[in-house]
This record gives C-alpha cells, sequence and structure tokens, in this order.
C-alpha cells in the first residue's frame, strides 16, 4: 500500500515576491514576448548593419555577403532573444549595480500554460518545457525520415532531387542528435534529478532556465536552413567532412551555427547536473546510495563537459574556412582533410555514450522498479557507467578504419573499442539478473525497458563487427552501419526515452496515461522497427552504400520492404502523441506513487510541490531495497516513506 | 509473449547463420575478411541467444500475476556471476581483437610482385591510371573502367581531385577513402573473373549515389589484349572508334539510340544533341556545365573526360555522335 503523500492541491503554489505587474508601454520593456516582438527585429537590423558598416569601412565587396551575413545573424539576433525574453536580467542588473533580490521566486513554477512560454527557473517547468520541445523536434526529425523512405522506396529518382535528398537526411541526423535524444534526457534529467537527491531545485536555476532556451534557437536556425536560398539545407551529412562542407551552398553554416547554439545548451544543463549531483543531495544521500540514473547522469554531464567543445572547435574551423578563408582543413595550403574527422569523432563518439548512459540510467530505474527486486549488482552498475566514460574518450577513430589515417592507429582503437564491450556486457547481464527471481509487471515503461536491453544487445553486436577492423574495411560507409546506429540510437535512446516519458508522466502532469494504448505504441513501434532496421545489415553488407537517394536496382525489394515497415512505425507516434495529449488532459488523476517505487521523486505528490519537498528528506538506505521487509530508501516529514515488501516463499513462486 | 521471445530468437539465430550475408568472395582479402566476419558472427549469435534466452524463460517464469502487490527475491549481486560476465566478454573481446589484427595483417600483405594501379575520385567519377601502360603521347593509359588481370595482387594508389570519396567493390571487401593531398593505399588479389560494381561510399555531394562504375577481372591473355586495344584506340581517332568508346563510358548514364544505350542519370542524347554542330558537342564532353539540358542537375556529369581522353579519343568521339544525332556533316 502506497504511503500517504499530500496531494497537490495542498500544496502553497503562490509565489513569495510576485512583482507588480506593468501597466500601458511599459509593458514592452519588461522581460517577455512583447518585448521580443520589437528586438527581433532590432537585433536582426543591427546585426545587418554591424556586417555591412565593417564591410564598407574596410572596403570589401560585396558589402551584401549572404555567409557573412548569415553567421552575424545567427549570433546576434538569438542573443537579441535571450535578453527580450529575459534570460539575462538578473545577471545584467546585478552587473549594473541595480537592485536584485537573489531570492525573487517570481519566475519559479508554473500556474497557466503561460508559464511555460517564458524564462522559469523551476526545474519541473523546465523539463516539461525540454521534453516537449525535443518531441517537437523528434516529430520534425521523423517526418523528414519519412521522406527519405519514400524516395528510397524504389531505385531511381522519385519525388526529390539528389540535393534535397542530402538535406533530409543531414538535417534529420542532425535534428534526431542535438535536438531530440541530447536534450530530451536532459529534460527528464532535469524534472527527476533534483527530485531524486531530495533538492528543491537544480543548483543555478537561472542557468537552467538560460539552457533551455538556447535549444529552440539551435533547432529553428537548423530547419530555417531550408529556406538558404541558392541551396537550401546544410547537405554534407551530420558528421559534416570537409572539403564537402567548405565547399557546400550557404546553408551549411546553419549546421556550424546551430551546433553551437545546441552544443552550449548542453554544457550549461551538465555543469549544473554535476553542481547539482555533488553539492546538493539530501542528508544521508551518499554517492553509493544515488539512484543509478544519478549516476548516469553524473557520467553523462561529465562526458558533456569534456568532449562538447570539441565539436563546437570543429564547427568553428569550418565556418573560419568559409567565412574568414582561412585554411585549416584546404590541403593545397597546408591544411589536413583528416585533423577534422579526429576532432570531430573526439566529440561525437563520446556522444555515443551522452546518448546512451541516461537512457541505461532509466532503463535500470524502470526494471528495478517493475521486477520489484533490488537492482543486480549495483557498485558494478555504478562503476561500469564510470569505465565507459573513461574509455569512451579512447575509442574515437574506429569511425576512420578507412580514412586514410596513419594505419597503425587502427590496432590500438580496435582493441580500446572491443574493450568497451565488456562494462556495456556487465550492464545487460545486471539488468537480465534483476529480473531473475523477480515479479515482473508489464506495464509500457517496462515493456519498452525490455525493449530496449534486447534491441541495444543487437546495435552493442554490430557494434563487435564494425570495431573488428578487417570487418569495418567492408562495412563501413554502407547500410550495415545505419542499421547499427539506429539499433543504438532507436532501440537503445529511443526506446529508454518513451520508458522515461511514460514512467514520470504521472510525476510531471499528475495524471495517469492510457496503458492500452502505450501497450499498443509499444509493439507498434517495437515490429516496425525490427522490420525496418534489420534488414538494413543485409543490403549493407551487400553492396548498398550509405546517404544514396538512388541505388542499383536488386536493392529495390528490400528497401520496399523497409520503407513499408518505417511508414508503420511512423503511424505509431500518432499513438504516442494521442495518448500524451489526451491523458494530459482528461486522464485519471495520478496517486504520488503509482508503481510503488522507492526512489525519493514517488514520495511527495504529483506532480510535487513547487519546492518539491516541504522539508529535506533523510535518506537512510539504498534506492532499491525491494523484497526486504521494512526497509527504507529516505524519511520524509517525520514520516517513512514506501517501504519494502516480503517476497513470497520461492517454492511458491516456482509451483 | 514467451512464444513470441523463443520464435524471435530462434528465427534470428537461423537469420544469422544461415543467410548469405556477403556478396560472392572474388578476391584473397575477401576471404581473409569473411572468415572474421563469420567467427564474429558466431560468437554474437551465441551471446544473443543467451540473453534472448534468459529474457524470455525470466519473462515466462517470473511474469506477476495481475493485482500481485509482493516484491521479488531481495538479491542484491552475486560475486561470482559478476566475476563471470567481466571475464568470458574479456576473453573473447581480446580473441577477436587479435585474430583481427592478424588478419588484417594478412589482408594487406603485399607480395614484392605486384602491379600499381592509381585511382583518383572527382566528383563524380573515378579515374584509373596504369602508370606501367604508357599510350599515344608517353601517357600512361587511363581509363574509366577498371580493368585488372586475374590472380595478381594489385595496389591501388587512391587519391582525390576534390571532396572525399571511397573506393569500394564489394565483392573484394577492400575499401579506403579518396582524400586530397595524400595517397592512400588498398590492396587486392582478384580471384575471380567478371565484372562487378565500384562504388563510392563516401558522401561526396549531388552525384554521390551515381558514382559507381565496374571493375572487370580478365584473364592474362585478355589484359594483355585490353591493354593493346586501348592503346589502339588512343592511337587513332574516327567514328568507328568513337562508338566504341561511347559505348564503354557514356552508354550507363545516356540513352543513344544508335549505340543502344539506355542510360537515364543523364540526358537523353537522341533529343539533347540534335543537330548540335561539333563545337557544342565538344564543349559538352569536356565542360559539361556549360549548358544543363532541362531538367538535369549541374554537376553531376563527370568533368574529367577532357583529360582522361586523348585527343584523337575525343575527336572520334565527337565525330560519331555528331553522325549519330544528325547534325552537321554527314
Amino acid at each position: 500500500m502506497a504511503v500517504e503523500v499530500p496531494e497537490a492541491h495542498e500544496v502553497e503554489h503562490v509565489p513569495p515576491q510576485a512583482p507588480p505587474p506593468r501597466r500601458g508601454l511599459r509593458r514592452l520593456t519588461g522581460a517577455g514576448w512583447l518585448r521580443v516582438l520589437w528586438v527581433l527585429p532590432v537585433s536582426w537590423v543591427l546585426a545587418t548593419l554591424l556586417v555591412i558598416g565593417l564591410r564598407a569601412a574596410l572596403g570589401y565587396e560585396p558589402l551584401w555577403e549572404f555567409q557573412v551575413l548569415i553567421v552575424a545573424w545567427t549570433v546576434i539576433v538569438p542573443l537579441g532573444f535571450l535578453a527580450a525574453l529575459g534570460g539575462f536580467d538578473y545577471w545584467l542588473y546585478w552587473i549594473s549595480g541595480r537592485p536584485t533580490r537573489p531570492e525573487d521566486h517570481s519566475g519559479h513554477g508554473a500556474r497557466t500554460w503561460k508559464d511555460y512560454f517564458r524564462v522559469n527557473t523551476d526545474h519541473k517547468v523546465i523539463g516539461i518545457q525540454y521534453v516537449v520541445t525535443t518531441v517537437f523536434f523528434f516529430l520534425a526529425a521523423g517526418l523528414m525520415a519519412m521522406f527519405m523512405r519514400a524516395e528510397l522506396a524504389r531505385p531511381g529518382m522519385q519525388y526529390v532531387d539528389t540535393n534535397t535528398f542530402n538535406g533530409l537526411f543531414s538535417v534529420h541526423a542532425s535534428l534526431m542528435i542535438f535536438l531530440f535524444i541530447i536534450p530530451a534526457f536532459a529534460g527528464l534529467g532535469n524534472y527527476v534529478i533534483p527530485l531524486m537527491i531530495g533538492a528543491p531545485d537544480m543548483a543555478f536555476p537561472r542557468l537552467n532556465a538560460l539552457s533551455f532556451w538556447l535549444l529552440p534557437i539551435a533547432g529553428l536556425i537548423m530547419m530555417s536552413s531550408y529556406l538558404v536560398p541558392d541551396g537550401g539545407a546544410f547537405a554534407a551529412g551530420w558528421t559534416n567532412y570537409v572539403p564537402l562542407a567548405v565547399n557546400q551552398a550557404d546553408g551549411n553554416l546553419m549546421f556550424q551555427m546551430g551546433v553551437q547554439w545546441a552544443g552550449a545548451s548542453s554544457i550549461m544543463t551538465a555543469l549544473n547536473f554535476l553542481v547539482t549531483i555533488i553539492t546538493m543531495r539530501a542528508p544521508g544521500m551518499s554517492f553509493w546510495r544515488m539512484p543509478l540514473l544519478v549516476w548516469a547522469n553524473f557520467a553523462t554531464s561529465t562526458l558533456v563537459v569534456l568532449a562538447t567543445p570539441f565539436v563546437a572547435g570543429s564547427q568553428f574551423f569550418i565556418m573560419f574556412d568559409r567565412v574568414l578563408h582561412t585554411n585549416f582543413f584546404n590541403p593545397e595550403l597546408g591544411g589536413d582533410i583528416v585533423a577534422y574527422q579526429h576532432i570531430f569523432w573526439f566529440y561525437s563518439h563520446p556522444a555515443v555514450y551522452i546518448m546512451m548512459l541516461p537512457g541505461f540510467g532509466i532503463a535500470s530505474e524502470v526494471i528495478s522498479v517493475f521486477a520489484r527486486k533490488p537492482i543486480f549488482g549495483y557498485r558494478l552498475m555504478a562503476l561500469s557507467l564510470m569505465a565507459i566514460l573513461i574509455l569512451g574518450f579512447s575509442v574515437w577513430a574506429h569511425h576512420m578504419f578507412v580514412s586514410g589515417m596513419q594505419p597503425w592507429i587502427r590496432i590500438p582503437m580496435m582493441v580500446t573499442t572491443l574493450v568497451i564491450a565488456v562494462p556495456t556486457g556487465i550492464k545487460v547481464f545486471s539488468w537480465l539478473a534483476t529480473l531473475w527471481e523477480g515479479r515482473l509487471h508489464f506495464a509500457t515503461p517496462m515493456l519498452f525497458a525490455s525493449g530496449f536491453v534486447s534491441m541495444f544487445v543487437i546495435g552493442g553486436l554490430s557494434g563487435i563487427y564494425l570495431g573488428s577492423v578487417p570487418v569495418d574495411i567492408h562495412a563501413s560507409d554502407t547500410y550495415f552501419v545505419v542499421a547499427h546506429i539506429h539499433y543504438v540510437l532507436f532501440g537503445g535512446s529511443l526506446f529508454t526515452i518513451f520508458a522515461g516519458i511514460y514512467y514520470w508522466f504521472p510525476k510531471m502532469t499528475g495524471r495517469m496515461y492510457d496503458e492500452r494504448l502505450g501497450k499498443i505504441h509499444f509493439w507498434l513501434t517495437f515490429v516496425g522497427f525490427n522490420v525496418t532496421f534489420f534488414p538494413m545489415h543485409w543490403v549493407g553488407l551487400q553492396g548498398m552504400p550509405r546517404r544514396v537517394a538512388d541505388y542499383a536496382p536488386e536493392f529495390g525489394n528490400w528497401n520496399l520492404v523497409i520503407s513499408i515497415a518505417s511508414f508503420g512505425l511512423g503511424a505509431s507516434t500518432v499513438v504516442f502523441l494521442y495518448n500524451m495529449i489526451v491523458s494530459w488532459r482528461r486522464g485519471p488523476i495520478a496517486p504520488g506513487n503509482p508503481w510503488r517505487a522507492l526512489t525519493l521523486e514517488w514520495q511527495v505528490s504529483s506532480p510535487p510541490p513547487i519546492f518539491n519537498f516541504e522539508e529535506i528528506p533523510q535518506v537512510v538506505g539504498s534506492p532499491y531495497e525491494y523484497g526486504t521487509r521494512g526497509a527504507r530508501h529516505a524519511v520524509l516529514n517525520g514520516k517513512p516513506a514506501e517501504t519494502g515488501k516480503a517476497p513470497e516463499p520461492v517454492e511458491a513462486i516456482h509451483s | 509473449m514467451t512464444l513470441v521471445g523463443v520464435a524471435v530468437g530462434a528465427a534470428l539465430a537461423i537469420v544469422a547463420v544461415f543467410v548469405p550475408w556477403l556478396p560472392d568472395s572474388a578476391s584473397e582479402q575477401a576471404d581473409i575478411i569473411d572468415n572474421v566476419y563469420w567467427v564474429v558472427t558466431i560468437i554474437c549469435v551465441v551471446v544473443f541467444a543467451v540473453v534472448a534466452g534468459v529474457s524470455a524463460y525470466a519473462v515466462y517464469k517470473f511474469r506477476a500475476p495481475p493485482g500481485d502487490t509482493d516484491d521479488g527475491s531481495p538479491i542484491h549481486g552475486h560475486t561470482g556471476l559478476e566475476i563471470v560476465w567481466t571475464l568470458i566478454p574479456t576473453i573473447l573481446v581480446t580473441g577477436i581483437a587479435v585474430y583481427s589484427g592478424v588478419a588484417l595483417a594478412q589482408a594487406e600483405e603485399l607480395p614484392a610482385d605486384h602491379s600499381v594501379i592509381e585511382v583518383t575520385g572527382e566528383q563524380f567519377a573515378w579515374t584509373f591510371t596504369y602508370p606501367d601502360v604508357e599510350v599515344e603521347g608517353g601517357r600512361p593509359l587511363t581509363t574509366g573502367e577498371l580493368v585488372v588481370p586475374i590472380d595478381r595482387t594489385i595496389r591501388f594508389e587512391i587519391t582525390s581531385k576534390d571532396v572525399i570519396h571511397s573506393f569500394w567493390v564489394p565483392e573484394w571487401r577492400m575499401k579506403q577513402d579518396a582524400v586530397e593531398g595524400i595517397t592512400t593505399h588498398t590492396t587486392v588479389t582478384p580471384t575471380q573473373l567478371g565484372t562487378f560494381p565500384v562504388v563510392c561510399t563516401e558522401l561526396c555531394g549531388l552525384g554521390h549515389a551515381l558514382m559507381r562504375s565496374r571493375a572487370r577481372v580478365v584473364s592474362r591473355e585478355d589484359f594483355d589484349a585490353w591493354v593493346r586495344e586501348q592503346q589502339r584506340l588512343a592511337r587513332e581517332g574516327g567514328a568507328v572508334q568513337g562508338a566504341e568508346l561511347f559505348a564503354q563510358q557514356c552508354g550507363s548514364c545516356h540513352v543513344l539510340a544508335d549505340a543502344g544505350t539506355e542510360g537515364e542519370a543523364g540526358p537523353n542524347l537522341d533529343e539533347a544533341l540534335q543537330g548540335a554542330d561539333a563545337e557544342f558537342i565538344m564543349e559538352s564532353i569536356v565542360n559539361p556545365s556549360a549548358e544543363i539540358a532541362e531538367g538535369y542537375q549541374d554537376g553531376v556529369m563527370p568533368a574529367n573526360f577532357g583529360e582522361m581522353f586523348t585527343d584523337p579519343q575525343l575527336e572520334g568521339l565527337v565525330e560519331y555522335l555528331q553522325q549519330a544525332t544528325g547534325g552537321g556533316a554527314r
């Protein structure tokens, strides 16, 4: 039986110090969308005048140089937007010596839907802002995949030209990676981590608010690249290899600048997570009592902080080559083409773990709760996350076995790549052992979490093929790689994102989702996913290269099967959306702890009070003590939280 | 659901072992790589079967009845098991790494007695140069179709004139990027006669998907005969040679009724060149961007034909095209 927790309406939601509302024309100067409305065109004009003025002063022709203007616009207009929305207000007041109120909570929490559209310092509001925004970009990028599969259904060219096609897969991948998977995990983490460690909020709430608002900027820059005249969207793949990226039309700049905003957002959030996890854990919450989701985000955030500057640098160098006419990647003047790939993958391989480790955390939470068992080998689970974090920095050149780099590097990179399978294997085997002698409940989050384990194993095993240099020489840059990344990023990351969204949906919205629709969504996704991506292994090994709009006719039948399945996969998203929207509005009211979980976020109301806990909880034990009578993770408000139950005798289960 | 799990597991195992995953092997290197591939496959199928089997059994055995509110057994871990599933994967991946390293060294072994062919990638064509074969004007033989003798080790020296391309013949397995500014290498010893696709696998721009060519493996005698034929074609111009050249080099992308070719990547030349004069045809070959036929994209046709063909070859090709499309002096 669930422990009684205060319901949402019992908790004080009125902000302590609401500022007086502005009236009349003064409303135009207050932080918010009215100020955005006039600052946007003003900053656009300023950026344009700055470029034209400087070019005129320096005597450059022509004055209207589109590439330079794109750089100025994508830096200055977003800064104007952020300032107008109020992202910098507090700091600017403080810097300029005007009175500030450090304990101003007026921008904290959401009372109406409008509060989700402003700079909000409540980690719970920000978490929902993140998840909803990233789902929007997920749908946009998914739609692009549908267009691609329509073109690929038959050999030859049918609906789009090759430039459009190259743009489709480039923007699809960039949005999925930078605007969906990475920030969706950041959003779920944002909502859950302070609750899980017993903190009232993140360490830096204003930085947190700012880091969210960088995201739509990055996404809109990338998506609006379709509107760039003469050439349209960036079309050199999300890897944006030089020299192709340098030679491309102006749209390519939109990738380089978009990545900067997404990367800055990632780094800010990661720093915030690190400081929050290190300094704001509730009394009694030692590192060895942290839920594995917190461990996973600790490891991920370290990766983000150390690695993301490299992708920023790689894209800045391309931008300099294009706009400032430097020669970082121009071999005729001493530049080095392969060097780009080293810098790029020094981020982008760790990025694979940035997109995977938080999913590992979600899977650990969900599997333990729905198996009603402690997570198996907790300490080794945490340590294997740290092992992946360290090894993850030593494998980048396995993306470059055929790139023409020094041949000897291939051998150490192959060894580290294969060795990283060991900590990953430990995690998979521990999840399986957690199921053993559990009492498994297959609600939607558990379906997605167990679907994740099996699909991720396939993605991991195809990674062994690609890690072995001789096999990679054959399979590299073919559809085998497309299959592999989708088993890892769809079967791995996306399945755990779905598991996380369903798992915390009652906590975030205060309502239950429809279990039947959730199950339909899972099975449609699971089947559609496998029929879409498994045959890609075969067509790839048979000789179909990736990133082509047209292909040899012998691959026609399999591509037709893949396309049909992918449309089914796309349709499954409609079920998900319908369930989320309708349940959020009209679903049954959720209790505080519908899953009978032990971790702290479930010991408060759904949704939680504005500052999470009425008093800071006292942590007294492991978060996973299912099966031990009376064992508890924490004491809240002097009342015991949810406790473990003694299992029935094992014979009873086996009979 | 359990039955589904078991069925899926079994089906995947059968698919993994009995499906011909790889195209026919046509080189010594392919045989070596295929062995690694199958060893990895067997290990992976066993690992997957263990995971799938345990999952399916757990789902079947430990599923809670509806409304159940009890907890499972409070098992926190098992040091012995944890050591086992750390050690066994370590041994397996170490084995794969050592075997892969040895296989790589074998595949890249270069006997002293080998031939060199230079491969140049550019948007969107491959050019193959035989430095040992001299043609008209003292220049090395250069073609757009790769022809190699069987059972002789070839060292490909690969470079690019513009963006990165990647040279790959699936039946040979070996693949290597072509990068401007450096020369990369790969080694192939063809063991099967036949014609195989040459595929560009690195995204290189608008025409990437069409950047395909052919590799023809022939007997030693046929290779020598082909070399002499190329030398003769390079020496002589004229419409007859132009017709041969067209069928070899142009027909895969262009329709031309006279030559019976049916390629559709480029414009139909019966229409596009109808009544065109020699100057226009020459310009269209040497500088394909000069005028783009309606409905086609700039930058798809390779710009290297001017360099690849000798002057007599170019003149012969123009003469032939003029005749075939009814333009100029008939």
